[in-house]
């Protein structure tokens, strides 16, 4: 989960399936990922989604994650229990959906420095959980 | 201008004797070949908002249907619309929500998977009726207020009403849902009582449009919004989670345009603020007492609790940081949409533990 080659992964698989995503819609924002390491240093990247597609994966420095409409961020082993959930039921279930974890904060934490891109992930929140629920994929897997 | 031909072989009176106008295509006073390009997701609003066509002015010079950028002869009738002017109606966003909203429409029959509903323990079958009833009840008055001034809205602003023609199919398809699952299980529709008709009633009652769409966008929009959210907690099951996570995607829409809206009309009238907080000081009261009926309060807190036997010890205190969260996210919204409620609103926010530092966009 905390690699450039991951996120690019999920990626291919968006890019890949145009079908699974025009049901949904199209999505345009530019979201955050922060993954906390144990060692305390984090990895960041900024995904951006335009229509139906995944445009661009980055890795971004530090406080560069509020560039991005709304960021995602939490510990790696939160990130990755989620990453299990999705590898294991083909999509996240239960209390490991992207909306379920930032719900309580308490994990992963869902923010902003503007309360309307915050929205954005309630706007595109479908297409988002479908862009990480591509972790099931094996080519996906075998990256992460 | 539209063409330059002068095509001088045309009849001038049709086989039945009637004078022939061929205005249209002998040059019509607008702009002809803007020819605007498709962009990778095919022709958008924003792609034909090209040339004259994409100019909406701050006050249109007629009050027709006739189509923005047409040649519009001097003697159309008056449509007697009262929103004339751009500050009363427009976002800066309001194309692309419109696409947004085009994009992303489902279906409450095909789309959530009603054939997956489980027997539930009859409290948690009353309580999701019950919130289903408030839900259906309350969801319509965002068909119900765009409609009310849909037609006294200047035709120049066409996207505005567009996208309000949006909302309103997204809260049928909302009114569909919560009515369909209220009945899907065995249950059916319980409670509906006259406390919630009075925050209904203060919004379809607003004396101006901004100050409907401040009730309705960003103070009751806003709060079910967050309520939607919260879906994942309140639903029973996989169904209800589905249809919640459905129905915030739409919600969030409305509240983008509501707040971008609001911040349009400040911005170009600041005089306008006091009557959006005005407005909101008798909402927020009217929310209060929504959000604290006892109908929809207790069912949201069983819900919350998945049971009645938590209701006191779990349930109550859950409710209380959805409120928190609620509240939270609409002083946010008030302060990016120009009219700051921090210090002038009535919801207690020492009871609920709400500081500047909460709000996204103020804190320190």
């Amino acid at each position: 989960m905390d690699s450039v080659a991951f996120l690019e992964g999920l990626a291919a698989q968006m890019n890949a399936h145009p079908d699974r995503y025009e049901v949904l819609g199209d999505c345009d924002l530019v979201l955050g990922v922060v993954v906390q390491r144990p060692d305390g240093q984090a990895f960041r990247a900024r995904i951006t989604f335009e229509g139906i597609a995944c445009l661009d994966v980055c890795e971004a420095e530090a406080g560069d994650e509020a560039l991005a409409d709304c960021w995602l961020e939490g510990p790696l082993d939160a990130w990755s229990a989620m990453v299990d959930d999705i590898v294991e039921h083909g999509r996240a279930t239960g209390r490991h959906t992207l909306n379920s974890l930032t719900l309580m904060g308490e994990s992963i934490r869902l923010r902003g420095q503007d309360v309307m891109g915050i929205d954005k992930f309630s706007r595109f929140n479908q297409s988002l959980q479908e862009f990480f629920d591509g972790a099931a994929a094996r080519s996906v897997r075998a990256v992460g | 201008m539209g063409g330059t031909e002068s095509y001088p072989n045309l009849p001038d009176t049709s086989p039945v004797g009637q004078p022939l106008d061929w205005a249209w295509l002998r040059g019509a006073r607008s702009e002809w070949g803007v020819q605007p390009k498709p962009s990778a997701r095919g022709l958008t609003m924003m792609d034909i908002a090209v040339g004259s066509y994409g100019e909406v002015p701050e006050r249109p010079g007629h009050r027709s249907m006739a189509p923005r950028g047409a040649d519009v002869d001097p003697d159309t009738p008056d449509m007697g619309y009262l929103l004339n002017a751009k500050t009363d109606v427009w976002a800066l966003n309001v194309r692309e929500l419109y696409e947004e909203a085009v994009a992303r429409q489902w279906s409450a029959t095909r789309d959530i998977p009603w054939g997956e509903l489980e027997e539930l323990p009859s409290d948690l079958e009353h309580a999701i009726c019950q919130l289903c009833t408030s839900l259906t009840e309350v969801e319509m008055i965002a068909a119900d207020l765009p409609a009310k001034w849909m037609w006294r809205m200047n035709h120049d602003f066409i996207e505005a009403k567009m996208f309000l023609c949006t909302q309103i199919m997204d809260e049928a398809r909302h009114a569909e849902v919560f009515r369909k699952r209220a009945l899907a299980n065995g249950g059916g529709l319980l409670k509906s009582r006259a406390g919630p008709a009075s925050l209904l009633r203060t919004i379809i009652e607003a004396k101006t449009y901004t100050q409907a769409t401040a009730l309705l966008h960003l103070l009751g929009e806003g709060f079910i919004l967050d309520l939607f959210r919260q879906g994942e907690l309140i639903a029973p099951g996989p169904v209800e989670k589905k249809m919640f996570r459905m129905a915030m995607q739409d919600e969030a829409r409305h509240v983008a345009y509501g707040t971008m809206h609001i911040r349009y009309a400040v911005e170009h009238d600041p005089d306008v603020a006091d009557e959006i907080h005005e407005a909101l000081d008798v909402g927020e009261a009217a929310l209060f007492e929504l959000g604290t009926s006892p109908d929809l309060g207790t069912a949201l807190a069983l819900l919350l609790a998945g049971g009645s036997e938590q209701v006191e010890e779990q349930g109550f205190a859950m409710q209380g940081d959805l409120l928190r969260k609620q509240v939270t996210s609409y002083l946010s919204r008030c302060e990016r949409a120009g009219v700051p409620r921090l210090d002038r609103t009535t919801l207690p926010l020492d009871l609920l533990g709400i500081t500047r530092d909460d709000l996204v966009g103020v804190g320190a």
